[in-house]
This record gives C-alpha cells, structure tokens and sequence, in this order.
C-alpha cells in the first residue's frame, strides 16, 4: 500500500486540556476559584502564600497545592499558617499539569473551600503550556530579577491574567526601574493589570487580596 | 525544558491518529509550532527520537514548521511580530494584544505506512 499523507491538525495538548476541562467543572461545581501562581525560582511565591494565607487565612478558606521537583519543603512551610498544603512532586519533570492537579484533587475537601491556590514549579517557559484548569493565572516577577524578564519569557507573560511584581521593599537598592518594568510586561501582555508589592513588609497586599478573592483591584 | 514531555503528547495523539485509520506505523510526522508557543524546536527534535523508541513512531521523521507571530494591529492590520518587542507592532508600536497566530503546538500531518 502506498503511504498515505493524513491531515491532523490537532492540538498536541489536547489530553492536557481536557483534564483542565474537568478541574475546572469540579473547581466551578465547588464554588472554588483555583489560582495558579508561576515565576522564576526564587520570585517569592511561597512568601506571597505565606503571607495569604496569615492575612486572609480567617477571612476565606484557603488551600495550597504545592508543585516542586523533589522537596516537601514548601508544603510544610506553608501548614505552620494553618491551611491545608499539600505537595506534588513532580520528579524530574518542570511544570505542573493538569493531571498532576487532578491527582491531588481527592485529597481536598472541595466544598469546604473558597479559594485553592496551585503553587507551580518555578520555572518561567514550561509551565506557560499546561492549563490547569484554574479561574486565573498570576505571574509574579521580582525585583531583584531584571526589568527585561517580560520580554525574556514573552509566552508565558502573554499567559498572565495579573502579574504581581514582588520584593518591592528591594526595590531601591537593586535601582529597580519600575517604568521600564512596567512598560514591558505591558509589551509582552497588553493591559494586563499590575500589582506591586512586598510580601515582608505586607505593602500593596490589599490589590492582592482583591484578586484572590476574585474581585476588582 | 518541556520538549521531552511535549513529544510524549505528541506521540499520544499521533497513536489516535493511527488507530483511527486502521495504520500500523507512520513514516514522517509534521507539527506546527508556534513563536509564542513556548517550545523549543530544536530541543523538540532532540527529544522526538528517544520518545519515539517503541511506539509506532519509531524511526519517523519530523519536520517543524515554525510559525511566526501575527498580531491585528489598529493601524496596519495584521502584522509579523517581532518576539523581542513582545506584542506591539514593529512598525508604529501599538500594542497588538491579540495573536492571531503564533500560539500553535499542533500535530499537522502524518504520513501513514
């Protein structure tokens, strides 16, 4: 028989997308608003749900789900505030799916939820591919990392429903040029709204809180 | 460095594909990758070979059609973006928030055996 050329055209992540489909019908059914937090290593995503769960821990039932390659370092770190946290490890592999999320789904009490905050592994390109299944999608970069990051990893900015510049208590001494900053990560996604703050000093935390209770900042 | 976890998806749909029209191995693969897709071509091809290894993709070749970025700008229609500029037009700067393409990580064609 001779070859056959078939055409496809179908997306590659289409298995992924459909497990997201189903996280995010239960996370709806639930009344839950899934978050996921992405960064660079080191951009303060533990500090920043540290310092969520301590300021709004009383207010909103909050949960963590905590993506890392091979500690469960983050996830006890997070419990001291009271939360449940719970760790995937993702082993070798540098992002969080939507499978891996939909794996530690059982270990959550859904209904008893308001808001589940997924903590993906740090890493500023894979993670940009895989929904998750979640309401929205927070980008934070810090300080201390460079204005031209937006424009370094322009997909996964493009991905941002709300990026958080963090570390601003840093931001003198680094001479962090907060325009230039501003500018491109409106380059990279334009319109995109823009919250600074520091999670040490618990400045700019209000717009924070606003989105992560699904309101207007 | 998803490339490896991309090729494996990859794999998956084309093994669909194949079942689907009743094929026992495909010869060449085509994808489409998109500048904003966040993947790597050269690391995808990299990677392709070794996921391939024991699944009916085995020894296929793959091609990579990069596709560039197009933005709808307010004053020139669509444009080619230019990825270092992020989405503003390369000719006037307008911001260009839509993509009109560029996104893509698609499976485009297999050639059956």
């Amino acid at each position: 028989m001779p070859p056959r050329i078939v055409t496809v055209r179908q997306n590659i992540l289409k298995a992924n997308d459909h497990t997201a489909a189903e996280n995010r019908a239960a996370f709806r059914a639930a009344g839950v608003r899934a978050i996921n937090l992405v960064s660079s290593p080191g951009a303060g995503k533990t500090a920043l749900l540290e310092r969520t769960l301590r300021d709004l821990g009383s207010e909103l039932r909050l949960a963590v789900a905590v993506g890392d390659l091979a500690t469960e370092n983050d996830a006890a770190r997070l419990r001291q505030w009271g939360a449940q946290a719970e760790q995937i490890v993702t082993g070798t592999v540098c992002h969080l799916d939507a499978a891996m999320v939909q794996g530690v789904l059982p270990r959550f009490d859904l209904s008893a939820l308001d808001v589940l905050l997924l903590e993906n592994v740090g890493n500023l390109v894979c993670p940009s591919s895989y929904d998750l299944g979640e309401a929205a999608r927070a980008v934070l970069i810090s300080t201390t990392e460079g204005e031209d990051k937006p424009l370094k990893y322009p997909t996964m900015f493009n991905t941002a429903d709300v990026v958080v510049i963090t570390k601003m208590d840093l931001a003198d001494a680094v001479e962090f040029d907060r325009a230039l900053c501003r500018e491109n990560i409106d380059r990279a996604r334009p319109g995109v709204p823009v919250i600074e703050l520091s999670s040490k000093r618990g400045t700019g935390l209000d717009a924070w809180s606003a989105f992560v209770r699904g309101e207007r900042f | 460095m998803h490339e490896a976890s991309i090729a494996l998806s990859l794999i998956d749909v084309a093994r669909e594909v194949l079942r689907e029209h009743g094929a026992a191995r495909a010869r060449a693969v085509t994808v489409r990758v998109g500048q904003w897709s966040s993947v790597v071509p050269e690391a995808l091809e990299a990677a392709f070979p070794a996921c391939a290894e024991g699944t009916p993709l085995e020894g296929a070749h793959l091609s990579i059609v990069r596709v560039p970025g197009v933005g709808e700008c307010p004053n020139h229609g669509p444009v080619e973006l230019d990825v270092t500029r992020g989405l503003r037009c390369p000719l006037c700067d307008a911001p260009t928030p839509t993509l009109l393409q560029g996104d893509e990580l698609e499976l485009d064609e297999l050639e059956l055996t």
